[in-house]
């Protein structure tokens, strides 16, 4: 189940943010400062600000919003030990089945294990969200997208400097120049240094518009998220990772906010992620993954995950149970499975989707052209934007 | 699955017979003689650092070893572990209710005492203070998010006397061969009993202690001799105090808990292993006779 955050309610909405989400790309915030010393770029013209109606969405903000995370209409899982045991056997079993190596049973619980695998000798199949959405979607898209250079785009810097900024806003409770924060933030992660380099050369106009649509969106955060209560153990980018098949697969996540103590008794942990994009299907998939893998690793499930999208103010929250937990569980083994036999060299399926138009694998693969119309010389439709 | 409750008890439970100094002794002589040929090996002037994630990599990536070292530069990540541990004791000693809480007071104390006294206390302060806020923002929340990882794997109220957090790595300088040491670094020790426990030799009068190591990641199957190396070069060490009588790793990415009791069986293990990765990082830095 989905809920998505329309509230009716007047007293805990901003007057300010805009009625309905912007145009991609374009800018309308008010850059403070122009860092690139070019003069200023011109303002967007603004328009009239439509009559507002009592029916009209607005983003939850606040209290408000803590509270959409916090009751979420459903009841909160009950820890299952068994239940987990249950949950890794399912998986276990489905990559025994594909494996014809040694197995034995653990006797207190009745699981066939591969054998441990040695890590010198075999490193584990690393399955994360990105890894589960290429490869489910089309195996030779993940093929491509696994061996082809990273390719820098204005929306990624966007969702790079956002998620350090939320992460600032998190701990420290105040953001006071998005853009020169965010940076700073990305520059001593040395896995953003070339990203960081990238934003800075960077055409003026394109670099004005992204810096607009970021402090757009960081404005939106300061003026949208409630301070978190420290009692509460927000931490941010928290790792999880969960080992399956003695070690030969592991599944691991980041995610970008969890917020409650995990405790034994009672399922208090909320795992939130953040996306500066625009709102897409594969997304609950990954809030899924999560809850599956923090199910995994820790004694109580997670009562709730949800995706913030800052572009928008918008909060998709999904309360888990027993049913998102098992459908997670068998979507992940039907990824592994895909992933292992690409990793064993079996020659990847060509299924035509709406990444074909931003595949790397394009101009190799039939259907995918065909499916976008380049092979019988149109244009390419189905771009997608990361 | 890392149950609060169930992890503090194996911590804190009665240690097991603590290992005698004979051992203790034969156990350095033993690793001198066989680290002293590996050493002879390296060209003038190396040097080899054994520490737990060396044992690690020279397992899993030993290819790895060979790489040159970069240039150190200070990163949120080399600030989380010390600053996460000054946090958490901070926490432990009911000065703040939580790491989030802690995180920032800590640090700035830590920048004003050196902005006082000129003395690094941690070394990060002059890099620290001269950081931009989100730069700064950054070593916070990695902070925090690597002491809420501690902060709430272990139930704080249940240590009698208190813990003591971080503290200098141990080291231990091969005699036969000077450039070689081991070093080990927990995170926490706790003292396991009031009564001091002889070991058997003229000097070993003190508290049994248990070591707790953070990690990231996954447990792997040789996690029992890595544990134990802590054990073993802190045993090394310190002939004056008993050999940590237990080694509690915890991999909170991973949500598990493992526990090393030591004894004579399981130092040799980590001794073993301490020589071949000594082997392997010998082997990744001598130029080779093809």
């Amino acid at each position: 189940m989905v809920v998505i955050d329309v509230d009716p309610g007047s007293e805990i909405c901003e007057p300010e943010v805009p009625m309905s989400p912007p145009v991609p790309g374009r800018a309308v915030a008010r850059p403070r400062t122009n860092r690139s010393g070019a003069p200023p770029a011109p303002h967007p013209v603004p328009h009239p600000a439509p009559r507002r109606r009592s029916h009209e969405w607005r983003p939850l903000a606040g209290a408000a919003l803590l509270d959409r995370l916090r009751i979420t209409g459903r009841p909160r899982p009950e820890p299952d030990p068994q239940f987990v045991v249950t949950l890794r056997h399912g998986l276990e079993q489905g990559l025994v089945a594909d494996e014809p190596g040694e197995t034995h049973t653990d006797s207190r619980t009745g699981v066939d294990h591969l054998g441990d695998v040695d890590p010198s000798v075999v490193p584990p199949l690393v399955v994360t969200k990105d890894r589960l959405n290429r490869v489910l979607a089309c195996e030779a898209h993940h093929a491509a997208a696994e061996f082809g250079d990273r390719a820098y785009t204005t929306a990624l810097a966007c969702g790079a400097i956002i998620d350090v900024l939320f992460r600032q806003l998190v701990t420290v409770g105040s953001i006071d120049d998005p853009v020169a924060d965010g940076l700073s933030a990305l520059s001593v992660d040395d896995s953003q240094r070339d990203l960081v380099s990238w934003i800075r050369r960077l055409p003026h106009p394109a670099r004005d518009e992204l810096f607009a649509e970021v402090e757009r969106q960081a404005g939106g955060l300061i003026r949208r998220w409630p301070t978190l209560d420290p009692g509460w153990m927000p931490r941010t980018q928290e790792a999880m990772r969960v080992r399956l098949a003695g070690g030969a697969v592991e599944l691991s996540a980041r995610v970008d906010l969890a917020i409650g103590r995990p405790v034994e008794d009672r399922a208090s942990v909320a795992i939130v992620e953040v996306k500066s994009g625009t709102r897409r299907v594969e997304h609950r998939a990954d809030l899924h993954f999560y809850a599956l893998i923090e199910s995994l690793r820790n004694p109580a499930p997670p009562f709730v995950v949800a995706t913030y999208y800052s572009r928008t103010g918008e909060l998709d929250v999904d309360p888990v149970s027993g049913e998102l937990l098992v459908a997670a569980a068998r979507r992940t083994l039907a990824g592994i499975r895909s992933l292992r036999q690409l990793a064993a060299g079996a020659e990847p399926r060509r299924t035509p989707s709406g990444l074909c138009g931003s595949c790397a694998a394009l101009p190799e693969c039939d259907p995918g052209r065909r499916h976008t119309g380049v092979a019988d010389g149109g244009p390419v439709r189905d771009q997608v934007p990361r | 699955m890392i149950g609060v409750a169930e992890v503090t008890s194996a911590l804190v439970a009665a240690p097991p017979t603590p290992v005698d100094d004979g051992v203790r002794a034969r156990l350095g002589d033993d690793l001198s003689a066989r680290i002293a040929p590996l050493a002879e090996c390296l060209p003038p002037g190396e040097q080899i650092v054994v520490t737990l994630p060396t044992l690690r990599q020279a397992l899993v990536r030993p290819d790895s070893l060979m790489q040159p070292d970069e240039p150190f530069a200070w990163k949120p990540v080399f600030v989380r572990r010390s600053l996460g541990l000054e946090v958490v004791n901070a926490c432990a000693t009911r000065r703040f209710r939580a790491p989030a809480d802690a995180v920032g007071l800590v640090a700035d104390e830590a920048v004003s005492d050196w902005e006082r006294t000129g003395w690094r206390r941690f070394y990060w302060e002059p890099w620290l203070a001269g950081l931009a806020p989100g730069s700064r923002a950054m070593v916070f929340a990695e902070a925090v998010s690597w002491a809420t990882a501690l902060w709430s794997s272990l139930d704080w109220k249940a240590f009698s006397p208190p813990p003591h957090f971080g503290g200098t790595d141990d080291q231990w300088t091969c005699p036969a061969a000077r450039s070689v040491r081991l070093k080990g670094r927990c995170e926490v020790r706790v003292p396991l009993a009031h009564e001091p426990t002889s070991t058997g030799g003229e000097n070993s009068v003190a508290s049994p202690t248990a070591l707790v190591s953070l990690s990231s990641g996954c447990p792997g199957p040789t996690w029992a001799e890595e544990l134990a190396y802590l054990a073993m070069v802190a045993g090394l060490r310190s002939p004056a105090r008993p050999v940590p009588a237990r080694v509690v790793g915890l991999w909170p990415d991973a949500g598990e808990y493992r526990v090393a009791e030591v004894g004579d069986q399981l130092l040799a293990a980590a001794a073993d292993r301490t020589v071949a990765t000594v082997r392997a990082i010998a082997d990744a830095v001598s130029p080779t006779d093809a």
